[in-house]
C-alpha cells in the first residue's frame, strides 16, 4: 500500500466513524417522538467473563417482551426493550443505563447486569432517576428499601441462601465446614454473615479458601481444602468456572466432603458438561435455587406456557431453559406484577409507585417459579429450595421442601 | 498559504499557536465545547464528561510515557488513589471539593514518586513490569484496607457542592470537567516549553546523555512520575464526583491498559495525542454499538452476535491504526494541517 492510499484509507475510515458518531447524537430525539409504550432497558454481559450466563439469560427478557406484547401488553400498552451488552463492566452498564434514559426518559424499568452496576447506579437512582431496577444480583445489601429504595432482588439474597445451606449442614450433623469463594464483591457478599451463622449453629469453620473468579489454580486450592478436611464445603461467587473444577479435583484427590453452592453455580447445563468429562464427580453436589428447575414443570403453569411458546417460536429450543433465563424472566415478571398493581390502583407509573406496588405483593401465585406463594419482604423474595445433582439422570433433584427464610 | 518558517526570535519559535488558522481552530473547538452541551442529550453529555476525565488521565500518562519515555501500566490505579482520596476525605471527614481535589492530586503525586523509584534503576519493559506491579499493589491495598475504603463493597460519595450549587446533572458535571480538562492539557503543552519539560524529553531520547549534560535523572524522573500521577489523581477526584460510587474494580489493570492503548493510538509525545486517544477509545465502541443497534430493534437476538463482533472490530481497528499509522492520530491531524498550510502545492 502506498503512503497516499494509506492516507486515503485512514481519512475515509475516520470520516465514516465521525459521520456515524454524529448520526448517533441525533438519534434520541427521534425515538422520543415515537408512540407511547412501556420502555424497559437492560444491560447484560454478552461479552466478558460471564458471557455464557448473559448470552443464555438474554432470551429471558426478549421472550418476556414478545409474550407480553402478544397478550396485549400491560394496561393496553406494548413494551419496547432497549438491550445492550455490558461486558460485565459496571461503568459500561451505567453508560447503557444513561443511554436508555436518553432514548426513553420515562423508562419504566431497568435490568442491570451485576452488583457492581447496582451499586454504581444507586446514588443517582435514589436522588434523580427513581426507576424500578432489578438485576442479576442477589446481593444482600440491595434488599434494603431504606438505602436502595428503587432496587429489588428477584429471590432470596446470597445471605439467605447461605442461611438455608448452613441450616441444612446443621440438620445433617455437620461439624466441620469450609468456605470457598471468589475474590470478588460477589464472592465475599455472604461470608461475614456465614461466619456468624455457622458459629450460632455450632458448626466449626475450619478453613476459608479464596480463589479467582475464573482461571483459578484449582489444584493448590484443593490441596489446602484437603488438609483442612471439612465435612461440608460451601462455595460461592462463581458462575461457569472454578466450582466444577474444584469438585472434580477434590474427588480425584479422594476427598469425601459434601460440596454446596448458591444460585449462579447451580446450572444443569454446566453440571452436565463437566459430568461428560469427569464422570460422576458432581454426583450429590447440592445447593440452593430460588426457582424450580425448568424440567420440573408439572406443577408450574408458567413454565408450561414458556415451554409451549418456545416450541412455537424458537426453532433451536432444546426443551430446557437455563436457570439464568429463569432469573431474568422472574425479575421481569415481578416488574410486570408491580405494573399491574399500579395501573389497577389508577396510580401514575413511576418508580415510587412501582416499588410500593412491589412491596405490597403478598401470597402471589408466581405460576410455579417459586414453590410457595410469593410475598415480597424488604424488596426480595426470601424462599428457596435445596437441590442435589444426580449424575445418573443428569438432573438437580429436590432435597428439601420449599424453605421460607 | 504558508510557505516558510521565517522566525527571527526564540520567543517567536516558542509561540503556542504558530499560525492564525491554528488559533482559529482552537477557538472553534472551545466554542463547540461551549455550545455542544446544550444541543446533545444527557447520555452524550455523560460521554463528553467521561472523555474529559480520560483526557486528563491520558495527558498525565503522556507526560510520563510520551515525553519522558517511562512506560507506565499504573495510571488506572493512580487514578484510583485520587478517587479514593477524594471519597475518603469527603465522606469520612466532610472535606469540600475545593479541598479534596488538590489534596487528591498531592496524595497521588506523592505515591507516584514512591512507585517511580524503580525507574531510577530499570527501564523499558522492566519498568513496565514494575508499574504493572504497582497497579496490582494499589488495587489490592484499596480492597484490603476495608476500614478506610470499605473494600469490595465500595464507597458512595455525595455530589460535589461548588459555590453553593450541588453538581448533579450531566450538564453541571460537564461544565466542571471540561474546563479542567482544557486547563490540564494547556498545562502539559506549556510544560514542554520549560526547562523541566525539555529535561523530560532529553531523558526520553537518551537518559545517560541527558545526565552527562547535567540533567539530574533522580530529580526529573521522579518529577515526571509526580506530575503524571498528579494528573491521574485529578482525573480520579473528578471520577469520584462524576460517578459518586466507587469500587476497586473500576481501577484495575484493564483501565491502565486502556489508557496506554489510547495514548499510543492518539500519538505519544504530542499535546493532542491524549485527546485523540480518548476520543477513539470512547467514541469508536459507541459508534460501533450505534451501527449494531440499527439491527437489534428488528431482530433483538442479533445482539448476541453483534456484541462480540463489535468487540472484535474494535480490536481490529486498534491493530489497523497501529499498523497504518504508528505515530498515532495526531500525526494524521498534523498532516491535514500541513496539507491546508501548503495548499495548493501539497502532494
Amino acid at each position: 500500500m502506498t503512503n497516499r492510499s494509506r492516507r486515503d484509507f485512514l481519512i475515509k475510515t475516520t470520516g465514516a466513524a465521525g459521520a456515524a458518531a454524529l448520526g448517533s447524537f441525533g438519534f434520541p430525539a427521534i425515538v422520543q417522538a415515537q408512540a407511547k409504550e412501556w420502555v424497559i432497558g437492560a444491560s447484560l454481559p454478552l461479552t466478558g467473563p460471564f458471557a455464557t450466563a448473559g448470552q443464555l439469560g438474554m432470551p429471558g427478557i426478549i421472550d418476556f417482551i414478545a409474550m407480553t406484547n402478544d397478550s396485549g401488553g400491560i394496561g393496553g400498552k406494548k413494551i419496547r426493550g432497549i438491550l445492550e451488552d455490558s461486558g460485565y463492566v459496571a461503568i459500561k452498564a451505567l453508560a447503557n443505563f444513561k443511554k436508555a434514559l436518553a432514548e426513553a426518559p420515562d423508562l419504566a424499568c431497568y435490568f442491570g447486569d451485576s452488583t457492581g452496576f447496582m451499586k454504581l447506579v444507586a446514588p443517582e437512582l435514589n436522588s434523580r432517576y427513581k426507576i424500578m431496577t432489578g438485576s442479576t444480583s442477589f446481593a444482600s445489601e440491595l434488599a434494603n428499601p431504606s438505602t436502595n429504595p428503587y432496587q429489588y432482588v428477584s429471590g432470596p439474597t446470597y445471605q439467605d441462601m447461605f442461611g438455608i445451606l448452613l441450616q441444612h449442614v446443621a440438620d445433617k450433623g455437620g461439624k466441620r465446614l469450609a468456605f470457598v469463594y471468589s475474590d470478588t464483591e460477589f464472592g465475599k457478599d455472604p461470608i461475614a454473615y456465614g461466619r456468624q451463622r455457622a458459629k450460632e449453629l455450632g458448626i466449626e469453620l475450619v478453613h476459608e479458601e479464596i480463589t479467582k473468579a475464573s482461571g483459578a489454580e484449582v489444584q493448590s486450592h484443593v490441596a489446602q481444602l484437603r488438609r483442612a478436611d471439612p465435612d461440608f464445603i460451601l462455595m460461592h461467587g462463581y458462575v461457569t468456572g472454578v466450582w466444577p473444577a474444584i469438585i472434580a479435583t477434590a474427588r480425584a484427590f479422594g476427598m469425601k466432603s459434601q460440596f454446596l453452592g448458591t444460585f449462579w453455580a447451580m446450572e444443569k447445563v454446566i453440571a452436565d458438561k463437566i459430568s461428560a468429562k469427569v464422570g460422576d464427580a458432581l454426583n450429590g453436589y447440592m445447593g440452593v435455587l430460588p426457582y424450580r428447575y425448568f424440567y420440573d414443570r408439572k406443577e408450574a403453569p408458567a413454565y408450561q406456557e414458556l415451554d409451549a411458546w418456545n416450541k412455537a417460536n424458537n426453532e433451536k429450543y432444546p426443551g430446557y431453559l437455563v436457570t439464568w433465563y429463569l432469573q431474568v424472566r422472574m425479575t421481569m415478571n415481578l416488574w410486570k406484577k408491580a405494573m399491574e398493581i399500579t395501573i389497577e390502583a389508577d396510580k401514575p407509573v413511576n418508580g415510587d409507585n412501582l416499588m410500593t406496588s412491589l412491596a405490597s405483593i403478598k401470597d402471589w401465585d408466581s405460576g410455579g417459579f417459586f414453590g410457595n406463594p410469593v410475598s415480597v419482604v424488604s424488596n426480595k423474595i426470601p424462599q428457596g429450595r435445596v437441590y442435589a445433582y444426580n449424575t445418573e439422570n443428569k438432573l438437580f433433584l429436590p432435597k428439601s421442601d420449599w424453605i421460607q427464610v | 498559504m504558508h510557505i516558510g518558517n521565517a522566525r527571527s526570535s526564540y520567543q517567536a519559535d516558542e509561540v503556542m499557536w504558530k499560525r492564525p488558522a491554528h488559533k482559529g481552530a482552537m477557538l472553534l473547538i472551545i466554542l463547540s465545547l461551549l455550545i455542544l452541551p446544550f444541543w446533545v442529550g444527557p447520555y452524550h453529555l455523560m460521554l463528553m464528561s467521561q472523555l474529559g476525565i480520560f483526557v486528563i488521565a491520558i495527558a498525565g500518562l503522556n507526560i510520563l510515557t510520551g515525553y519522558t519515555g517511562l512506560i507506565s501500566l499504573g495510571q488506572g490505579a493512580f487514578m484510583g488513589i485520587g478517587a479514593y482520596t477524594t471519597a475518603v476525605l469527603a465522606t469520612g471527614y466532610g472535606f469540600p471539593p475545593w479541598a479534596t481535589f488538590p489534596l487528591s492530586i498531592i496524595m497521588t503525586a506523592l505515591i507516584g514518586i514512591g512507585f517511580g523509584l524503580p525507574s531510577l534503576r530499570v527501564r523499558g519493559l522492566y519498568l513496565t513490569i514494575a508499574t504493572l506491579a504497582a497497579n496490582v499493589i494499589i488495587v489490592f491495598a484499596i480492597r484490603k484496607l476495608e476500614w478506610l475504603t470499605n473494600g469490595d463493597r465500595g464507597i458512595n460519595i455525595e455530589p460535589a457542592i461548588l459555590f453553593g450549587f450541588s453538581i448533579e446533572s450531566e450538564l453541571e458535571k460537564y461544565f466542571v470537567i471540561a474546563p479542567l480538562a482544557l486547563l490540564f492539557v494547556l498545562f502539559s503543552q506549556n510544560l514542554f516549553r520549560t526547562k523541566i519539560g525539555r529535561a523530560f524529553i532529553a531523558i526520553r531520547e537518551q537518559d545517560y546523555s541527558a545526565e552527562i549534560m547535567g540533567i539530574s535523572l533522580i530529580r526529573y524522573k521522579l518529577t515526571a512520575f509526580a506530575i503524571g500521577s498528579a494528573y491521574a489523581g485529578a482525573a480520579g477526584s473528578l471520577w469520584a464526583y462524576f460517578f459518586t460510587a466507587l469500587t476497586p474494580n473500576q481501577f484495575n489493570l484493564s483501565q491502565s491498559i486502556l489508557f496506554l492503548a489510547a495514548l499510543i493510538i492518539g500519538g505519544m509525545g504530542t499535546t493532542l495525542g491524549p485527546l485523540f486517544g480518548a476520543v477513539f477509545v470512547i467514541l469508536v465502541p459507541e459508534t460501533l454499538r450505534a451501527i449494531a443497534g440499527l439491527i437489534t430493534p428488528y431482530y433483538p437476538l442479533a445482539l448476541q452476535a453483534t456484541a462480540p463482533i463489535t468487540e472484535i472490530i474494535y480490536g481490529l481497528l486498534i491493530i489497523g491504526f497501529l499498523i497504518f499509522e504508528p505515530m498515532g492520530l495526531s500525526a494524521i491531524w498534523a498532516r491535514i494541517w500541513r496539507y491546508i498550510d501548503r495548499w495548493p502545492f501539497t502532494r
